[in-house]
């Protein structure tokens, strides 16, 4: 069964009907927002069944559309969160690609900026590490990306998409050992992006990002991992009933190739490595549950089928 | 920039230099200095690296005195200030307070100030010195002016006078010839420092 990842929005009223069916079809609600009157939920659904999903939520208004990003968390690294750079640029670009269902976490360097005097430290090299990509937004000149991007990308182990004022052909000339994705023309700018060439440009980004995720899950899947992400976060929510009181919009974190989990990790690790997922099986049979580098939560990495032999 | 009489940016690169155009224009507009500034000349290089923005402000407007916004009324040792325009009321009574005290002055509300003070005290009432825009518009102008240029560029200089200002900025130490070069700026606008 191929699962894709959608976004469905429709009316609030009967909208437990179409999270029922997607559970009942097998596919897994990722995140679920109400904003007044509309639920927007983003799910990996069975890829023959949304035409079924589509004929349901008709009648609820509801409309389902195909949301490439649903299922990964994405690092908008920034050289710092001062004015320079926010609200526009970094805002724009990391709101752009959430739109897609991508989460997006802003990760403002604390001295990243300048060209001779920019650093990146073990803590912002460990966070941007447990996502799955990270965007870095540089500025417009090229002779500044070429000195600090070295320095920025030390250590980065996730395919990086460099951001930066130069055409992209001048990015790719630049930049040596290349990185996966380049998109030129996004550098600093003051303005909120509303012009149609500004937002084909973010989507430039988007499709940028799409095409080196892709890239990815080939990779991946040429040795599977020994559960799907979704699938451990429902059983997580299922098996933890702790995880019902964070109040932060997603207690669990859905990544490509684990889950980041909104628990103190001192109180909560060890539970959930015992957690049984399926017949003697335990997640840490399957996974390592870790430490993250973000305030106390657990990072869970899921082990390929290579690794643990098992595939559930 | 219609409003600006003379408005260029000088920059090795040129897609970088078209970039700061933008943002100068959006910067100064959004902090309303559009029609404070007259001429403006910003030259980055960021292979020095060094930020340099020299200009020229328009004639600005002089110090707001109390007869401007208020009317002095006076009755033996009762004297009324009737506000016009409340946005010089916080510094006005900020004044008052320090010359005659907390006590002589009396607010019954928002548009009127009562002063139990002497004939000799109230005489030159209506020529207080209230607030003088050119200093909050130097402060706006730096800051703008910091907004503006490549952030990480903490070493900085920055002089306002004569209706002239300068700024410049770079990751190191300043070059010791900058007065020259900011010189050479002002002339490249047909003024001088």
């Amino acid at each position: 069964m191929i699962l894709v990842p959608v976004t469905y929005k429709g009316g609030i009223y009967r909208h437990d009907e179409i999270i029922d069916l997607i559970e009942d079809l097998g596919g897994y609600i990722i995140q679920k927002h109400i904003i007044a009157q509309e639920v927007v939920l983003q799910a990996l659904v069975p890829k023959d069944d949304i035409e079924l999903i589509r004929k349901v939520g008709k009648p609820l208004t509801g409309d389902i559309t195909p949301s490439p990003l649903v299922g990964t968390e994405i690092a908008v690294v920034t050289p710092s969160l001062e004015i320079h750079h926010l609200p526009h640029a970094s805002c724009d670009v990391a709101e752009y690609i959430r739109r897609y269902g991508a989460k997006t976490n802003m990760v403002g360097l604390a001295r990243g900026f300048g060209k001779r005097i920019a650093q990146l430290n073990d803590e912002e090299r460990d966070v941007i590490n447990e996502h799955d990509l990270a965007v870095y937004l540089l500025g417009d000149f090229e002779t500044c990306i070429e000195q600090k991007f070295p320095v920025l990308r030390r250590g980065i182990m996730v395919p990086i998409v460099l951001c930066g004022g130069p055409p992209t052909e001048a990015l790719k000339a630049i930049i040596d050992p290349p990185v996966e994705g380049y998109v030129g023309n996004i550098g600093r700018f003051m303005h909120r992006t509303k012009e149609a060439d500004e937002i084909s440009r973010l989507d430039d980004v988007v499709e940028e990002v799409t095409r080196v995720l892709d890239k990815r899950r080939e990779e991946m899947a040429k040795d599977p991992l020994s559960i799907s992400p979704a699938r451990l976060m429902d059983i997580i929510s299922e098996k933890v009933d702790e995880i019902h009181e964070v109040l932060s919009p997603t207690p669990i974190t859905v990544q490509m190739g684990g889950l980041r989990v909104k628990l103190p990790y001192d109180t909560f690790g060890t539970v959930l490595r015992k957690t049984v997922i399926d017949e003697g099986v335990t997640i840490g049979d399957l996974a390592d549950v870790l430490p993250s580098r973000m305030r106390d939560y657990i990072l869970i990495r899921i082990k390929p089928f290579s690794e643990t032999n098992l595939m559930i | 920039m219609e409003a600006v009489e003379y408005f260029e940016v000088e920059c090795p690169e040129k897609a970088g230099g078209d970039y700061y155009r933008r943002i100068a224009d959006v910067v100064l507009l959004d902090h309303n200095l559009i029609r404070v500034v007259l001429k403006l000349h910003i030259f980055i290089d960021p292979k020095v690296p060094l930020f340099v923005a020299t200009g020229i402000t328009r004639k600005l407007p002089g110090t707001v005195k109390v007869r401007d916004f208020a009317d002095v009324n006076r009755k033996e040792r009762k004297v009324t200030i009737s506000i016009g325009d409340e946005a010089y009321l916080a510094p006005l009574l900020q004044i008052l307070w320090e010359r005659f005290g907390k006590e002589r002055v009396e607010q019954p509300d928002r548009f009127t100030i009562m002063l139990d003070i002497d004939e000799g005290e109230s005489e030159n009432l209506e020529d207080i010195p209230v607030f003088d825009p050119r200093e909050a518009i130097y402060k706006d102008l730096i800051y703008a002016l910091q907004v503006i240029q490549p952030e990480g560029f903490k070493v900085r200089r920055q002089y306002y006078g004569n209706g002239r200002f300068y700024l410049v900025a770079s990751e190191d130490t300043l070059p010791e010839d900058i007065e020259d070069i900011v010189r050479k700026k002002f002339s490249l606008m047909g003024e001088s420092l």
